[in-house]
């Protein structure tokens, strides 16, 4: 044993770092050196001043108070009839203006969040298309593909071929939006590639149609689920195809 | 969504000492660790569905992200002059009277010498001796490899004891007088 990698394992036995075998092997290694072994004792005290001396400071009680209202929980339960007569009914009345107001002011500013979420989607479609891996899974084949997805996620997208409609299924993958895995639906038409990114939403069925560094993007939601497509397609057809995906999705 | 709530309160926020010791170690003062560790934790909520795993060692990493990026802009100071490839790791197994006088520190001089430590000894310590994290662990949350994580700790076991050891001399010293 050199000097460096029996300093690392003085530490890593002393933290209780190595396996049993290594543990033991290192510990014949100290009977027979006397210093080393004074060394590991040393380093136990040490462990052990910090542990037992050393201030461990503990979370102000304001701060958990000041938290615990930043992130609301749930109340204590209070029958419905009574909380009605009470808190509740101008506490709704006041959450409707608040939520129409939103709406307003949403529809008004266009919210960043949609736009943020926009660039995302086109970040990944350039990067699939840049690397070539449009596809986790190559099928044109629905139940192929819908499986595959249903499989890794926690939700099952929608998943049709359109090859009547001029657009040809090819394939699958997954990817990351927002925070959170989607689907992606891969089509094509004539040599364009269409990536649908698809992940369950509000329903909100806002639709929003963005052309960002020359792809064009559109964005709405059906039956639970949100849609972004992104492709380099002209703003006509890939708007044909959201038409044709939301009819389809309509139904369950 | 008040699911998410609960779960969030349930799973993370017993967690709140561990972040806040992190954090108050880490900036060194209560009013920037109340500060780094309220945001952190408001963060951690909105990434809440990202967890996998153990709630603690997700917080901290959160909570440790948080403090370094307020260092870099309230205490440049304290990020600059650390050297990973400085760390020395050949002492000699007779580390001699420095740390022979760990056995003699008090419990001021000992905080002292742990808040003198360059900012990224003094989190693997902080997650090694007061969480009693693994190698791993701490890897993951400081997001440096394992070797890494190691020599940092030897090199900050080494100077708090050349630290207190210094200190107590002085102390034995000025005693003597």
């Amino acid at each position: 044993m050199n000097s460096d990698e029996t300093f690392k394992l003085l530490h890593a036995y002393v933290d209780g770092e190595l396996d049993t075998a290594r543990s033991l092997e290192f510990e014949a290694y100290l009977a027979a050196n006397p210093a080393a072994l004074a060394a590991s004792e040393r380093l136990r005290a040490m462990s052990a001043a910090i542990r037992g001396s050393a201030d461990y400071f503990a979370a102000p009680v304001a701060l958990g108070v000041r938290l615990r209202a930043s992130v609301p929980v749930v109340p204590e339960q209070v029958p419905l009839r009574a909380a009605w007569r009470g808190w509740l009914r101008p506490a709704v009345s006041f959450a409707m203006v608040a939520l129409v107001t939103w709406m307003i002011a949403a529809a008004w500013l266009r919210p960043g969040a949609d736009d943020r979420i926009a660039r995302e989607a086109l970040s990944g479609h350039v990067r699939a298309t840049l690397a070539g891996r449009l596809y986790d899974v190559a099928s044109s084949d629905q139940h192929t593909v819908k499986p595959w997805l249903s499989a890794r996620l926690a939700f099952s997208p929608p998943v049709s071929d359109f090859s009547a409609q001029g657009f040809e299924l090819a394939g699958g993958r997954l990817d990351y939006l927002d925070g959170q895995p989607v689907a992606v639906l891969v089509y094509r038409r004539r040599q364009h590639v269409i990536d649908v990114f698809i992940r369950p939403g509000d329903g909100r069925e806002a639709v929003h149609t963005v052309t960002l560094d020359g792809f064009n993007i559109e964005r709405f939601a059906r039956n639970g689920m949100n849609f972004w497509m992104v492709s380099d397609l002209n703003r006509n057809e890939l708007g044909d195809f959201a038409t044709v995906v939301a009819e389809r999705s309509a139904a369950p | 969504m008040s699911d998410r709530k609960q779960r969030f309160e349930h799973l993370v926020l017993p967690h709140l000492d561990a972040a806040y010791n992190l954090a108050r170690w880490i900036t060194r003062n209560d009013h920037d660790a109340q500060d780094v560790v309220q945001e952190a934790v408001l963060r951690a909520y909105r990434f809440f569905d990202g967890l996998r795993g153990e709630a603690r060692p997700w917080l901290l990493s959160i909570v440790r992200n948080s403090c370094f990026t307020w260092l870099q802009i309230n205490r440049p100071a304290d990020m600059a002059g650390f050297d990973d490839h400085a760390v020395e790791m050949h002492p000699s197994e007779e580390d001699g009277p420095e740390v022979q006088a760990m056995r003699k520190f008090d419990r001021r001089m000992l905080n002292e010498a742990i808040a003198a430590l360059p900012a990224h000894f003094r989190e693997v310590l902080v997650l090694r001796e007061m969480e009693d994290l693994s190698y791993r662990e701490i890897a993951r949350i400081a997001d440096v490899p394992i070797g890494t994580v190691m020599s940092r700790l030897a090199r900050a076991r080494r100077l708090l004891a050349e630290a207190v050891g210094a200190i107590s001399n002085a102390a034995d010293t000025s005693m003597n007088k």
